[in-house]
């Protein structure tokens, strides 16, 4: 960073110009009260080197401050550490400058530590997902190098065969779904449409759409959901899949599924709830943290511990209250609580 | 007459087995494989739907829609991977008639079309469906949900209409109960095993209070069999 002296002199301007002009008033003052020309002269001629020897020393110091700044800043490789680096200066200004710089720098890298964690963190859940959706597509291989070698299969064998398959299928297509929501669920608000959605037919559409898990698994299921919300449908589809699909992984024999709605005076209030293995006391305020996984995620089929932290996380955003009550051995209960403003009260009760 | 349907879609796979589905429905269909010119072969075609993929090699599906809009009042479904709100708005506002994203259920799929044809046409594909199965002089009434022998009737519940319906239809064939099962949950009856042992139980004791009592044959560990 070098400082050229014109520009040096024409950021002074002001101060040359004042100089000058009180040059001129002094002159034209000791010329009335008949001060002598020469003597006049001596007085200027010693005001214009005091002026220019303070101007040059200025521009030195100056010229030398930024220079030192300039090789720092060329030799360090993390730029944005400058205000740390920068020399000492008696200058109140320079101290300023340099404090307002060192805060922006702070802020700065707190940014990018946080890109860099979510980054680190991306990229780990991606790798992670790969690794688990290879199983149902390694399975569904199998399943047809298998079914390759029955030759004369019946019918009978054909469907199970079959039957499999969608069951890896639709493995698949959860683990695909969790990857969509997960990429989307830091700016929700691009795609959501809130209207009046019916629960009932959501809570039937996940069901059927998991049937063959959960007939797999034995389970009885009751749907019970006449309010509808006012919320977005796909959303909440999404967070009762995950719902359903922990409830399923965490079934203990003859498991009974319960879907139900309730209205409340702030809201409707929606239950899902299970006779599974449940969840210990201790970490039930914890499930809903990324990456928790607890006792049941350890002792059953593996968890990744991101299924609830995205359902929390989207609820969040929609406005809608996520709880989850548990007896250990016993159930779980989970709780989606949607409020109802007072607003669309009053316009549904004209209708 | 049936119905013709083309279908745009990029995916060999999809295009094939959806033309399958399509025509076991009893759709006429007609598939594009060039996806050049494709206005000129839809004109050739002049089908009475279009199933449009969005990703399309060397367009979107959306434009091409708008550009079919431009000359034809046909009705496009859209078929597509993205399930964005704004591109299910997009689509219906460039013109689409219904937005139907991957992966699809069949019956979902064919239920939307059907429902799209009927409101465009304002006729529905001939339905032969009938009201009425009769198997060994027991008659199983759909629409008044009862099982009729000579003069006695028996009322039905909604699962067991369901189940008996399934056994009725495809009489002479044993129905596995795995089968029976997943038939009922795509019908939104979630039940499990046992559920079912006590529906085929009260199944078999209203058939014996109208005087019946083989109807039903069981084969162990394969399934049932009217």
């Amino acid at each position: 960073m070098r400082m050229h002296v014109l520009e040096f002199l024409r950021d002074r301007f002001l101060l040359i110009t004042l100089h000058l002009i009180c040059m001129g008033i002094l002159s034209a003052f000791l010329r009335l009260t008949g001060y002598g020309a020469a003597n006049l002269m001596i007085v200027l001629i010693f005001w214009s080197i005091l002026l220019c020897v303070w101007l040059s020393v200025t521009y030195i110091k100056r010229n030398k401050y930024f220079e030192e700044a300039g090789r720092i800043l060329n030799k360090v490789d993390r730029r944005y550490l400058l205000g740390e680096l920068l020399p000492e200066s008696s200058r109140l200004e320079d101290r300023f400058y340099r404090d307002m710089i060192r805060r922006s720098n702070k802020s700065v890298i707190e940014r990018i530590k946080q890109i860099e964690t979510s980054e680190k963190e991306y990229r780990e859940y991606i790798e992670n997902w790969v690794h688990e959706v290879k199983a149902p597509i390694t399975g569904i291989s199998l399943l047809c190098e298998n079914g390759r070698k029955l030759d004369h299969t019946s019918a009978f064998d054909m469907r199970e065969l079959l039957r499999n398959i969608s069951l890896e299928n639709q493995r698949i297509e959860n683990y695909v779904n969790m990857a969509l929501y997960y990429a989307r669920s830091e700016n929700v608000y691009k795609d959501f449409i809130i209207r009046k959605t019916n629960l009932q037919e959501i809570a039937e559409d996940v069901l059927e759409k998991n049937r063959l898990l959960l007939i797999q698994n034995g389970v009885r299921a009751e749907v019970d959901c006449p309010d509808p919300a006012y919320t977005d449908g796909k959303w909440i589809a999404f967070v009762m899949d995950q719902m359903i699909l922990n409830s399923v992984k965490y079934c203990n024999a003859q498991p009974v599924f319960l879907i139900r709605t309730r209205r409340k005076q702030d809201g409707v209030c929606l239950t899902v709830e299970d006779n599974g293995v449940g969840i210990r006391s201790e970490e039930l305020s914890r499930i809903f943290e990324k990456g928790f996984t607890g006792s049941n995620g350890r002792t059953h089929e593996r968890a990744t511990g991101m299924g609830l932290y995205l359902c929390r996380k989207l609820c969040d955003k929609l406005g809608v209250r996520l709880q989850a009550e548990s007896e250990y051995g016993r159930g779980t209960r989970m709780t989606l609580l949607f409020p109802v403003s007072n607003y669309i009260e009053r316009e549904s009760k004209k209708d | 007459m049936a119905a013709k349907i083309l279908i745009i879609e990029d995916e060999a796979v999809i295009r094939r087995e959806l033309k399958i589905l399509l025509e076991n429905a009893m759709y006429e269909t007609a598939a594009l494989t060039e996806f050049q010119n494709i206005l000129p072969q839809v004109r050739e075609q002049s089908p009475d739907l279009i199933l449009l993929d969005i990703n399309l090699p060397g367009c979107s599906g959306f434009d091409l829609c708008t550009q079919i809009r431009g000359e034809t009042d046909v009705p496009v479904v859209f078929l597509t991977s993205r399930t964005d709100s704004m591109d299910e708005l997009n689509g219906l506002l460039k013109g689409g008639d219904d937005y139907i994203t991957k992966p699809y259920q069949a019956p979902v799929l064919l239920a939307r079309i059907g429902a799209v044809l009927k409101r465009v046409k304002g006729t529905q594909r001939k339905q032969t469906e009938t009201t009425k199965f009769v198997c060994n002089g027991v008659e199983l009434d759909l629409a008044g949900c009862m099982l009729v022998c000579g003069e006695k009737r028996a009322d039905l519940t909604k699962a067991e209409m369901k189940i008996l319906f399934q056994l009725f239809r495809y009489s002479g064939e044993y129905i596995s109960r795995m089968d029976l099962i997943e038939y009922l949950w795509e019908n939104k009856i979630f039940i499990d095993d046992n559920t079912l042992s006590v529906h085929m139980t009260r199944i078999r004791e209203k058939l014996k209070k109208i005087g019946v009592s083989d109807l039903i044959v069981t084969k162990r560990g394969i399934g049932y069999r009217v």
